[in-house]
């Protein structure tokens, strides 16, 4: 049960959205934009959300598609993440969206919604940081598109009235040899200890990881240190895991040493896989 | 036409899985009220001031209570539990205040509104911070709290809510007897029930008078009596009513809800209010599972045998004692597990802290102190050098050894717990090595555990049964059973047809319970359904027969003992070609002409609880309840050496059942407690914050074992009869939980080759018992 009342919007296109959200907006109602809406609810039934208005956008058309398009992968930003795993366009997205959650809310969560909303995890981002992607946002008397790596850096660079509408990845991405690794507390459905994404390319590999930090990231510090050949793995993995770009996480789900501790294992199975 | 023994679908399966079967909150009713609760954000603090005016303004809202308006005391025990709280907040999550409105987004508005001032005070956070002498005291008022029984024993101005000691043979004796000897220490955090269904409770008061009740409860009878006494209430006019409960596991005993919804029907002039609990509020602001605290020592000769045992067991009761201090002398009573100690001295301490208070949970304080004693026995085995099942073996109670409370034990109270673990060790192929290594860091391992389990019944519970039958000769069943799960009125329905000789199809049970029209059963609970509820149906049964045979003797003009009744019908016994079918007697015989004798034929059976005690204070001496249930169980797993991850491969149970009386129920029923037996074992606890909070007050944090996670399940039973029981069957409803965590700690143990004297057990606590931390 929501407790307090609120107005529920659902726009057709791009420009309605944004011309509601700047009306809401004026009028003091504090709109929010969102895509499956599991989390208002969870939020909002706890009293941990205050909101007068909502803007559903899982009415515009951009939003939903999901489709090749040239060289590029197209996924909108309402796409459910067993859509994603579904139609597995992107096999690394598919096994990062097929670990959120357990698949009730898979069919609800957006990818979108996984990305922007309060859970500080956003495992649906790491394949998009590893892929470069381009990221179409639209605001007020605007359209625009940025870099994952603008969108995010240790937090979400999205302007008030702005939302996203599409993730736009070159197929070349997609096709790259891929390892996803998810180690919780001790159940299958849970929040990571560790989340990670990584991909080789030309001979080198890059990393994206969530869990270890109050935000998901890719460091080229960490990349550089593990592709390193002069010095043993293990001394590559014991660097890379001194370049955190945060403080640990220490909470319910692990302290922060445990989850060092987890890094550090897997990433030196990593090594070995990449190894052999 | 044999009715025990065989598979026999519940009576409620084609209800439930249709989905059609319904529980206390599922009919909205046009006009009920809703109420909600506004919980306290400390663990301790003050209550320096309620302010209701803004909440008042909700439009919608009819009502707002707080602790001021209803200043009496609750507990089974110990009355020291307000309603709502007043004065200060002891736990977080406790109700502080009470909201009624016209919809539940308004009163959950209302009740966001109030604004309540706290000054926090020091938290009391654990049990064994709670004895030191310069603790807060989580009741300052102790000694002045009413006792609602005679056999508890408060220690005024501190925390400690009872003791119960346990003094048994001479421990120096057991000493000097004992060439090894071995001492461990044991934590196990509180946890929650996981009911599906969450609790819930309608009140409605008529103008004449007559409360009614619709509950989520394991124990009507006791809503109708305690709300009897705390509101002064003729018992006459409170009637209650319980649907299907959706899961109980003893979270459903204690009266909190009933009394909030007539508290709230009260306010708004006996309106109908429906209150019903959040998962977060299920979790949190209801009572969960006890903690505990354990020291253990055991002496043993070098040859293996177990002469001393000295234990102390710190009960974490919480905020509030609900039936705390009865889980601690459930401990105390079966202390030692099911093993030969002739000397043996324990003290269980109920103790107050600032954690969400306990209340019966599955198995009734035996999986935890069991956790204690299983672990210490294998830490045993090991500087003995034995092996660990032979150990318990050696020392398995038999006919003729006394228990912790000195009663003697024979083969009918106990049954053969020796042959248990003789089949266990078999099932599960203990021959072949506790520790396999398979290569590549994984190593596959098993561990054991004992078990046994007696009730703590007041020592008057009674049990009853009606009987009437339809014309057709059918009979129709009236118990006050709740049924929450196990299929109970399907067990009375089956012994009922055993002794009738009927098919049990044409049995047909009320699964409601209503206070009213139902004989009182004491509550659901404590494994003690068959034992208690099964015997009333024996005897009403006979009741029954009586009156039948005794029509058909006037119809068939013959002596009543030369009558024998079965398959509904009543014949005689040198000639069964002449005979009497229930349909034609049982609403009255017609002769030909017309004439008519007899009337409606009704049973009635009850039974009470015989020869129990209470305990000597001094030593504990006494009989708690009527027999015990005894078994062994194993769990095996798959443990990664290098990251300390594990995976649950097997959990077998063999348990004496005495009888088995509907094999598939009672393999699901144990099951189902194995399977909750491996969530404690390996995720389920409350985590606090610094200032006593939970933090892990919902689903998403708080984990159960999931489909895809579970064993492989390995269930068999032993028959030897508990003769004073129906069909010779005791209860097993509990137990499949109770060796559960200690064979899984045990397993881990041999995996990891560390002591593991914590739950849950988790990858990062093996991680920190074997490395102590490190990176």
């Amino acid at each position: 049960m929501i407790p307090m009342k609120f107005d529920y919007y659902r726009p057709d296109t791009v420009s309605e959205a944004v011309k509601i959200y700047g009306q809401l907006d004026s009028e003091g109602k504090r709109p929010l934009y969102y895509g499956g809406g599991s989390e208002i609810i969870s939020m909002a039934r706890m009293n941990n959300l205050d909101m007068g208005a909502v803007i559903d956008l899982k009415g515009i058309p951009e939003c939903r598609e999901l489709k090749t398009d040239g060289d590029h992968l197209v996924i909108g930003s309402s796409v459910t993440l067993s859509d994603i795993t579904e139609a597995d366009l992107f096999p690394l997205l598919s096994k990062a969206c097929g670990r959120i959650a357990d698949h009730t809310m898979q069919c609800k969560i957006t990818v979108g919604g996984n990305i922007c909303g309060t859970i500080i995890y956003k495992e649906a981002l790491l394949p998009l940081l590893l892929s470069d992607c381009t990221v179409l946002i639209a605001g007020a008397g605007h359209l625009k598109k940025v870099s994952v790596h603008r969108l995010f850096h240790q937090g979400l660079n999205l302007s008030p009235g702005e939302f996203i509408v599409q993730f736009l990845v070159e197929k070349k991405y997609a096709a790259l040899p891929y390892f996803h690794i998810k180690k919780t507390k001790n159940e299958k459905i849970d929040y990571p200890l560790i989340s990670l994404c990584a991909v080789l390319e030309e001979g080198s590999f890059k990393l994206a990881l969530s869990g270890l930090c109050g935000f998901p990231f890719r460091s080229v510090r960490m990349e550089t240190e593990l592709n390193r050949r002069d010095v043993s793995p293990e001394e590559r993995v014991r660097n890379a895991v001194n370049l955190m770009p945060g403080p640990v996480l220490n909470d319910v789900s692990g302290s922060d040493r445990y989850r060092l501790f987890v890094l550090k294992n897997t990433l030196m199975n990593l090594g070995k896989e990449l190894e052999g | 036409m044999n009715s025990v023994g065989t598979n026999i679908q519940r009576q409620e399966a084609w209800d439930k899985v249709t989905g059609r079967a319904k529980y206390t909150d599922d009919d909205q009713i046009t006009g009920t009220l809703h109420a909600k609760i506004l919980t306290s954000p400390h663990a301790h603090a003050e209550i320096r001031s309620v302010d209701i005016r803004a909440a008042s303004k909700v439009p919608g809202v009819k009502a707002i209570l707080t602790g001021k308006d209803c200043a009496i005391l609750c507990g089974d025990v110990i009355e020291d539990r307000p309603p709502l709280a007043a004065g200060k907040v002891r736990y977080f999550g406790e109700p502080v205040a009470l909201v009624v409105a016209v919809s539940e987004r308004e009163a959950m508005e209302a009740a966001n509104r109030i604004a309540v001032k706290y000054k926090p005070l020091p938290v009391v956070a654990s049990p064994s911070e709670a004895i030191l002498g310069d603790a807060p005291l989580v009741h300052e008022n102790l000694k002045k709290y009413k006792k609602a029984v005679q056999d508890v024993y408060p220690e005024p101005d501190t925390n400690i809510a009872d003791r119960i000691k346990i003094r048994k043979g001479d421990m120096a004796k057991g000493w000097q007897e004992s060439d090894v000897t071995v001492e461990a220490s044991f934590q196990l955090p509180k946890s929650d029930h996981i009911a599906m269904e969450t609790r819930a409770a309608r009140a409605e008061i008529h103008p004449d008078g007559q409360v009614i009740i619709t509950a989520s409860s394991q124990a009507p009878f006791s809503v109708k009596k305690l709300l009897s006494k705390s509101f002064q209430l003729e018992e006459g006019k409170v009637t209650v009513k319980t649907p299907l409960v959706g899961g109980g596991f003893g979270g459903k005993v204690p009266v909190i809800l009933e009394a909030l919804a007539y508290l709230a029907s009260k306010a708004v002039d006996g309106q109908a209010v429906r209150i019903a609990n959040t998962r977060e509020e299920d979790m949190v602001s209801a009572p969960g599972r006890l903690g505990l605290e354990a020291k253990i020592k055991l002496g043993a000769t070098k040859d293996g045998y177990l002469k001393a045992a000295e234990m102390t067991y710190l009960v974490d009761t919480g905020a509030y004692t609900d039936i705390g201090p009865r889980l601690a002398k459930a401990i105390a009573v079966d202390c030692t597990g099911p093993y030969r100690i002739e000397n043996v001295w324990c003290d269980a301490v109920c103790v107050y802290t600032n954690h969400p208070y306990a209340t019966s949970f599955r198995g009734f304080g035996h999986t935890s102190y069991t956790f204690c004693v299983e672990r210490a026995l294998d830490q045993l085995a090991a500087a003995l050098g034995t092996d660990p099942l032979e150990l318990r073996m050696k020392n398995a109670i038999i006919p003729g050894d006394t228990t912790p409370t000195q009663v003697k034990v024979t083969s009918s109270s106990t049954g053969n717990l020796t042959a248990c673990f003789e089949r266990l060790g078999a099932l599960i192929g203990w021959k072949e090595g506790a520790r396999i290594d398979l290569g590549n860091g994984i190593v596959r391992a098993k561990g054991v555990s004992g078990f046994w389990k007696t009730s703590n019944s007041p020592t008057d519970a009674i049990s009853g049964v009606l009987l009437t039958f339809n014309s057709d000769g059918s009979i129709n069943l009236n118990s006050g059973v709740v049924e929450c799960g196990p299929g109970m009125k399907t067990t009375l329905a089956q012994i009922l047809a055993e002794k009738m000789k009927m098919d049990v199809s044409r049995i047909h049970v009320k699964l409601e319970v209503d206070t009213q029209v139902c004989p009182e059963h004491w509550k659901t609970v404590a494994s003690l359904t068959t034992f208690m509820a099964g015997r009333a149906p024996l005897k009403a049964a006979e009741d029954l027969i009586e009156q039948v045979k005794s029509i058909a003797a006037v119809a068939l003009k013959c002596p009543t003992e030369d009558l024998e009744v079965a398959e509904e019908k009543v014949f005689l016994k040198q000639d069964p070609t002449t005979y009497l079918e229930f349909k034609d007697l049982v609403h009255g015989y017609q002769y030909p002409g017309g004439e008519s004798v007899g009337g409606q034929i009704m049973g009635r059976g009850s039974h009470i609880m015989s020869q129990l005690t209470t305990l000597d204070h001094e030593t504990g001496r006494g009989k708690s309840g009527p027999a015990w249930a005894v078994g062994a169980q194993a769990v095996e797993v798959e443990f990664d050496t290098k990251d300390f991850s594990y995976r649950l491969v097997r959990a077998a149970t063999v348990m004496d059942a005495g009888k088995v009386l509907n094999p598939k129920t009672s393999r699901g029923l144990i099951t189902g407690g194995m399977s909750m037996g491996l969530g404690l074992g390996s995720r389920e606890a409350f985590v606090y914050d610094g200032s006593g909070r939970v933090e892990n007050t919902s689903l998403r944090t708080y984990k159960v074992l999931h489909i895809g996670e579970e064993p492989q399940y390995l269930v068999d039973f032993m028959e030897t009869p508990q003769v004073d029981a129906p069909y010779g069957a005791r209860g097993i409803a509990e137990d499949g939980i109770i060796g559960i965590p200690a064979a899984l700690a045990n397993a881990l143990s041999t995996a990891a080759r560390t002591e593991l004297n914590q739950l849950p057990v988790t990858p990062e606590s093996i991680w920190n018992a074997k490395t102590g931390g490190k990176l």
